[in-house]
C-alpha cells in the first residue's frame, strides 16, 4: 500500500471520529449516524484484503472512548458488520448506489442493535426511535460518502 | 491484477475471537476499573482531534470578542465593577458570619468548615452518548484533578469527576441516570438522596416520609454524607411534590441550580473532605480568625 493511500485511509477514519464528537443539541444526539461504521464499510468494500477485522476492533475502541461507552461495545458491533461485509463484498460492489444504500441500512441497523443491546443489558433503556433513526440517516448519507471516498481513493491510486 | 476472485476473507475463527475479546473487555470495564490505563491511553491519542473539533466554537468566541464594540466593553466593565463592589460587600458580611460560625462550631466541638480551594476548568466537550450525562474538562491529573472531586459552577453543584487523564477529566453530572447525591433540606434539615434521571433539569427524590414537611420552592444543599461532596453547597430547588397514598411515601422532583447544560467554566473543588477540628482555620480575610481563636481560648 502506498504511503499516500494509507494517509488517506487514516485521515478519513480520523474525520469520521471527529464527526462522532461534534457537539449536537440534546435531542439530535440519538440520530447521529455511526460515521466510523460508514467509513469502515466503504474501505472494507474497496480494499477487503487490507481492511481486516482488527482495524474494525481498534476503531471500535476509539469510538467507545469518544462516546463514553463500555470498552468493546462498538468494537463488537463493528467486527460483526465487517465480517458480514467481507463475506459478501463481491456481490455488493456491483450493485447500484441505491441498492448499496439499502444493504448499508441493514448493516447499520445490526450495528445499532448490537450497541443498544449492551446499553439495555447494563440498565439504560434507549428509546425505540434510537434503533431506527440513526441507521436511516446513515443510509441517506451513504451515496455521498461513497462518492467522496471513491474520488479520494482514485486520486491517490489506491487499488 | 493478481487474481480476479479473491478467496472468501471472512473466516469464522477470527470473528469469534474478536467477539470474545470484545465481550470480555466490556465485562471487565463494567465490573472494575482495571481498563482505565487503556481508556486513558486512547483518550490521549484522540485529544488532538477533540481540540480540533472544539476549535470552531472557540474561534467564533474570539472573533466575537475582537469585533465587539468598545462601548459595550466599557458598559460590561462598569457592570462587572458594580458587581465586584456588591460581592465585596457581601464578602465582608460573610467574613463576620464565618467567624461566628467557626466560634459556634468550636463551642460545639465539631469539625470546622474551611474555605475549599478550587481549580477553574473549561468545558471541552459534552459527551455524545445520549443515555448518559457526562462532560469533559480541559484540565487533568497534571493540574491536580483527581477522581471523586466535586465540580460546581456559579450556581451550584454540577457533578463529580469519574475519569482523569493527564490533560482532561470526565465529569458525571448529577443528572446522570446512574448518579445520586446526598442532600439536605435548608428548611427543616431533613436528609435525602437526589437521583438523576437523564434530563438536565430534573432530579428525583424518592421515598420521603409521607409526613415530611416539603413544599415546592424548598432549597436543597449537599449534606456532605458519603464524603464525596463537600457539605453546604446548593444543589436544587423542589419543583413538585407527590404523595403515593398506597405506599405511604412522598416523592419530589427538583430542578438543579447549576446550569448543567449551559455553563462553560466550572470550578473543581480540590478538598472534598472536611479537615479535622485540630487544623487551624485558613480564611485569609483579616478579621475572620481572631474571634474564632478567642472562642477557643475561652474554652
Amino acid at each position: 500500500m502506498n504511503p499516500l493511500g494509507l494517509l488517506v485511509i487514516l485521515l478519513s477514519l480520523a474525520v469520521s471520529l471527529m464527526l462522532m464528537m461534534l457537539p449536537l443539541p440534546d435531542w439530535a444526539t440519538i440520530y447521529r449516524p455511526d460515521f466510523v461504521a460508514l467509513t469502515l464499510i466503504y474501505w472494507s468494500l474497496a480494499l477487503p484484503t487490507r481492511i481486516g477485522l482488527w482495524v474494525a476492533f481498534v476503531c471500535g475502541l476509539f469510538v467507545d472512548v469518544t462516546t463514553g461507552a463500555l470498552l468493546g461495545q462498538h468494537g463488537l458491533a463493528l467486527v460483526v458488520i465487517l465480517f458480514i461485509n467481507l463475506n459478501v463484498h463481491q456481490r455488493i460492489r456491483v450493485m447500484s448506489l441505491p441498492h448499496q444504500a439499502l444493504y448499508v441500512l441493514a448493516l447499520l441497523l445490526l450495528d445499532q442493535a448490537l450497541v443498544l443491546m449492551v446499553e439495555g443489558m447494563i440498565g439504560r433503556q434507549p428509546p425505540l426511535s434510537a434503533y431506527f433513526g440513526a441507521p436511516l440517516i446513515g443510509m441517506f448519507l451513504w451515496p455521498w460518502i461513497f462518492l467522496l471516498l471513491r474520488h479520494l481513493r482514485r486520486r491517490v491510486h489506491l487499488a | 491484477m493478481k487474481n480476479i476472485f479473491q478467496p472468501a476473507r471472512g473466516t469464522l475463527l477470527p470473528v469469534v475471537l474478536f467477539v470474545f475479546l470484545a465481550v470480555s473487555l466490556m465485562f471487565i470495564d463494567h465490573r472494575s476499573r482495571n481498563l482505565e490505563p487503556l481508556r486513558v491511553g486512547i483518550s490521549v491519542l484522540i485529544a488532538p482531534l477533540r481540540q480540533l473539533v472544539s476549535l470552531p466554537p472557540q474561534a467564533g468566541g474570539w472573533l466575537l470578542q475582537w469585533f465587539r464594540a468598545q462601548q459595550s466593553l466599557i458598559l460590561e466593565n462598569e457592570a462587572l465593577r458594580d458587581r465586584e463592589r456588591l460581592l465585596n460587600a457581601r464578602l465582608q458580611k460573610m467574613a463576620v458570619l464565618s467567624a461566628e460560625n467557626a466560634r459556634l462550631r468550636s463551642l460545639l466541638g465539631s469539625a470546622r468548615k474551611v474555605a475549599d480551594t478550587v481549580i477553574v476548568a473549561e468545558l471541552l466537550q459534552v459527551d455524545q452518548n445520549p443515555y448518559r450525562q457526562l462532560i469533559l474538562l480541559n484540565k487533568g491529573s497534571l493540574d491536580g484533578l483527581r477522581e471523586g472531586q466535586a465540580v460546581i459552577d456559579d450556581y451550584g453543584i454540577m457533578g463529580q469527576i469519574i475519569h482523569v487523564t493527564p490533560n482532561s477529566a470526565t465529569v458525571k453530572l448529577i443528572s446522570d441516570p446512574e448518579h445520586a447525591i446526598p442532600v439536605q433540606f435548608v428548611r427543616g434539615g431533613a436528609r435525602s438522596v437526589a437521583f438523576g434521571n437523564g434530563s438536565t433539569d430534573e432530579l428525583e427524590l424518592r421515598f420521603l416520609p409521607a409526613t415530611a414537611d416539603i413544599e415546592p420552592g424548598d432549597e436543597l444543599v449537599s449534606s456532605g454524607l458519603g464524603g464525596r461532596f463537600p457539605a453546604g453547597y446548593p444543589v436544587a430547588t423542589i419543583v413538585s411534590v407527590q404523595l403515593d397514598k398506597i405506599q405511604g411515601f412522598k416523592s419530589a422532583i427538583a430542578r438543579p441550580l447549576a446550569r448543567l447544560d449551559r455553563s462553560r467554566e466550572v470550578l473543581v473543588i480540590k478538598t472534598p473532605v472536611a479537615p479535622l477540628p485540630s487544623e487551624q482555620p485558613r480564611e485569609g480575610s483579616a478579621p475572620a480568625p481572631e474571634p474564632a481563636d478567642a472562642g477557643e481560648q475561652a474554652q
